[in-house]
């Protein structure tokens, strides 16, 4: 079965964003089911599950989570990822919307393996109707013991949990920016381990700290009522349990599905209802950050970690985005190359100056003043920012663009050739006219 | 278009004065807010918030200043913060700020050709405001409902599936709308922090609309 409901289970009951609803669909028997057993159980349980990170790299949760303090000498911070940035991923926001005890009883089951003190849920500042399921959840769990002091009457079990918006950032996904921010500062990244202790040792005001994705707590929270082993069943050998896909773009059906990690990608693109207005030409399978592949090497790839990586490519976060055979990949990563310039937080030279580099050179290709060259140009510009930048991001915004060369390189030529698309008038997207003023670069 | 006109840098001003407008309410707000966190200059993205609010929307010089006296921060640090974040305006915006994604999915399913319909519709390009005011045009970056697309931000709310045809529409909803939305948003920004808030009617929920107000998707 390709599709697999198990974090939307109850996803389409009527009112289950309500405490009473979820409780009467065995809500919050995770927790209770967590607090019979020891701390360092439920941590096992969530390593023999095999789950790994859902925000996008894929990091066994278990190592995370083993890896705080085992003991109360500090507060320890309790951390969700609810910045949903990537262009081409929706899954979070409707697991907010529509599951948000999910992520409330996830986040009090790690609060109770791993010691914690209290919990923040970092939102992004746009999703504002999200974080009001949220709000609202967070108040039902306090008035019915959930949260707050001696939870389930538990002596000593205190466990508080708080709404923090950010306020218009990608890069405040990034774990250590997201950090900087929860404190009050830029979003700017952290130096990082080896230079700099783990998160879970040293984070927020120098106490241990758990970030995690809101799929990740939600799946926690599934594992956690329904016992590690039991996740495990699903999925391939490395990639267990399933995976939420936002799936968008030229598809009939653009929804979130949640599927069995491993299921082949074309059958996916079945499910979302096939491609329309043409026949498919690319995907971009885990979100604007990976890279992008023809229709014909996505007949080899399985959603899953292994596959996709294997595939030259990546899962990501799962932002699935197909492509009809109108779209013109030259300008689609003139756009993609347009975020990244936006979204570089400054901080490092080779992202800070070398997007707004491929932006500049890409730009230049699309306005048809391309040159001979520019391609290695590019190439170029993007191994200088891969591997040596502060944080991922700049990896991040250099993988696409070599993704697209090595996948469509003739459509790079033509452009640069024949001054125009390759698809003809109606290419979408259109190369736009659009003078954004904010940005007031000169070509190169 | 003069530069000034369009973009989101400050014009220069004469050194801030000290003014105080937080009300009694944001201040109680605000030490609400500050004592989630171990730190006080944790509560300084949310007190721009507040400052958002109270300030009509954007945060001139003397919002900065405020909110760096309250928390016991610099002005230079209070403003690095607030010229970071995209959602903190440093110029007045129009009573709607229509922010229309333009990334990737809602490039290739038409969102230029809506922002082109905008421009044409209220006479503007992006990055500027109307001349009566009530409305300001920008491009956004994803906005994450991209299986909805083409979508727009305007204060707290997404309008989804957004064409050059029924993007009219959207417009005459939002001038029949007595809401000025940047202070909204920053309002419903603030009250999301405080506890006990989704009772006393802090959000204005509709769960069944909430998902998609524009269609079957999802
Ligand atoms: C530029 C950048 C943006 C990111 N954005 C997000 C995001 O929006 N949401 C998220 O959960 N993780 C994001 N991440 C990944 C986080 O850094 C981190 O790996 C994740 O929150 C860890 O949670 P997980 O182990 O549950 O996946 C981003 C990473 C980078 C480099
Ligand atoms: S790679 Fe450097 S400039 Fe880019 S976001 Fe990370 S730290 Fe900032
Ligand atoms: S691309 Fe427009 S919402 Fe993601």
């Amino acid at each position: 079965m390709p599709i697999l409901n198990l974090l939307y289970e109850n996803r389409d009951v009527q009112n289950i964003e309500n405490l009473d609803v979820y409780e009467a669909h065995g809500g919050y028997q995770g927790l209770r089911r967590a607090v019979t057993l020891e701390r360092q159980a439920v941590i096992d349980e969530i390593k023999t599950s095999g789950l790994r990170g859902r925000g996008g790299a894929g990091f066994p949760t278990w190592i995370k989570w083993n890896g705080l303090p085992k003991n109360f000498d500090k507060p320890h911070y309790i951390i969700c990822n609810a910045d949903e940035g990537e262009p081409g991923t929706y899954k979070d926001r409707e697991l907010l919307l529509k599951l948000p005890h999910l992520l409330v009883e996830g986040m009090i089951v790690a609060g109770y393996a791993c010691c914690g003190t209290a919990g923040y849920i970092y939102i992004r500042g746009e999703y504002v109707e999200p974080a009001w399921q949220i709000r609202k959840a967070i108040d039902q769990a306090y008035k019915q013991g959930y949260l707050g002091k001696n939870i389930l009457g538990i002596e000593g079990f205190n466990f508080d949990l708080y709404v923090h918006m950010g306020a218009g950032s990608y890069e405040c996904g990034e774990e250590s920016a997201l950090m900087s921010s929860l404190m009050g500062e830029r979003g700017n990244p952290r130096l990082k381990f080896p230079h700099a202790p783990l998160p879970v040792i040293e984070g927020v005001w120098k106490s241990p700290t758990l970030v995690n994705n809101v799929e990740t707590y939600c799946a926690a929270t599934w594992i956690a009522k329904n016992s590690g082993a039991e996740y495990a069943k699903y999925g391939t050998e490395r990639s267990k349990g399933s995976k939420i896909i936002s799936v968008s773009g030229h598809v009939a059906k653009p929804a979130n599905y949640e599927i069995e990690l491993g299921t082949p990608l074309m059958e996916l693109l079945k499910i979302a209802g096939g491609i329309t207005g043409g026949k498919l030409k690319a995907v971009i399978p885990g979100g604007s950050s990976v890279q992008i592949r023809t229709a014909e090497q996505c007949e080899k790839i399985n959603m899953d970690y292994e596959s996709c990586s294997a595939n030259g490519t990546l899962l990501g976060s799962g932002g699935f985005m197909a492509f009809n055979d109108k779209t013109d990949i030259v300008v689609l990563m003139r756009r993609t190359a347009e975020f990244y310039m936006h979204e570089s937080c400054g901080k490092c030279t080779p992202c800070r100056e070398g997007t707004r580099w491929i932006y500049k050179v890409l730009d230049r290709i699309t306005s048809g003043a391309g040159r001979q060259g520019d391609i290695e140009l590019l190439l170029d510009i993007c191994s200088q920012i891969d591997g040596r930048s502060y944080c991922a991001l700049g990896d991040a915004a250099a993988w696409p663009i070599v993704g697209a060369i090595k996948a469509f390189r003739e459509e790079f030529e033509y452009w640069i050739t024949h001054k125009r698309s390759p698809i003809g008038e109606d290419a979408v997207p259109p190369v736009p006219v659009v003078v954004n003023p904010l940005l007031t670069l000169t070509p190169a | 278009m003069a530069e000034s006109e369009t973009s989101n840098i400050r014009e220069p001003l004469p050194a801030p004065a000290k003014e105080r407008r937080f009300s009694a309410q944001a201040i109680a707000e605000l030490e609400e807010i500050a004592s989630h966190y171990p730190e006080r200059k944790a509560a300084c993205l949310p007190a721009l918030w507040i400052a958002q609010r109270e300030y009509e929307g954007y945060l001139p010089p003397p919002a900065i200043q405020e909110v760096a006296d309250r928390l016991g921060l610099s002005y230079a640090e209070v403003e690095g913060v607030a010229t970071f974040y995209t959602m903190y305006n440093l110029r007045k915006r129009g009573r709607h700020h229509l922010e229309v994604c333009t990334c990737l999915t809602c490039a290739v399913k038409g969102a230029y050709e809506v922002v082109h319909r905008l421009e044409k519709e209220l006479g503007i390009h992006v990055g500027q405001t109307t001349a009566d005011g009530e409305f300001t045009l920008s491009e956004a970056e994803c906005l994450d409902f991209c299986g909805a697309a083409t979508v727009m931000q305007v204060g707290d709310k997404y309008f989804t599936q957004l064409t050059p045809e029924n993007v009219k529409q959207v417009i005459d909803q939002l001038r029949n709308s007595a809401d000025y939305t940047p202070t909204k948003l920053a309002d419903s920004l603030v009250k999301l922090l405080i506890p006990g808030s989704s009772e006393t009617g802090g959000g204005s929920f509709a769960p069944k609309d909430l998902v998609n107000p524009a269609g079957p998707m999802l």
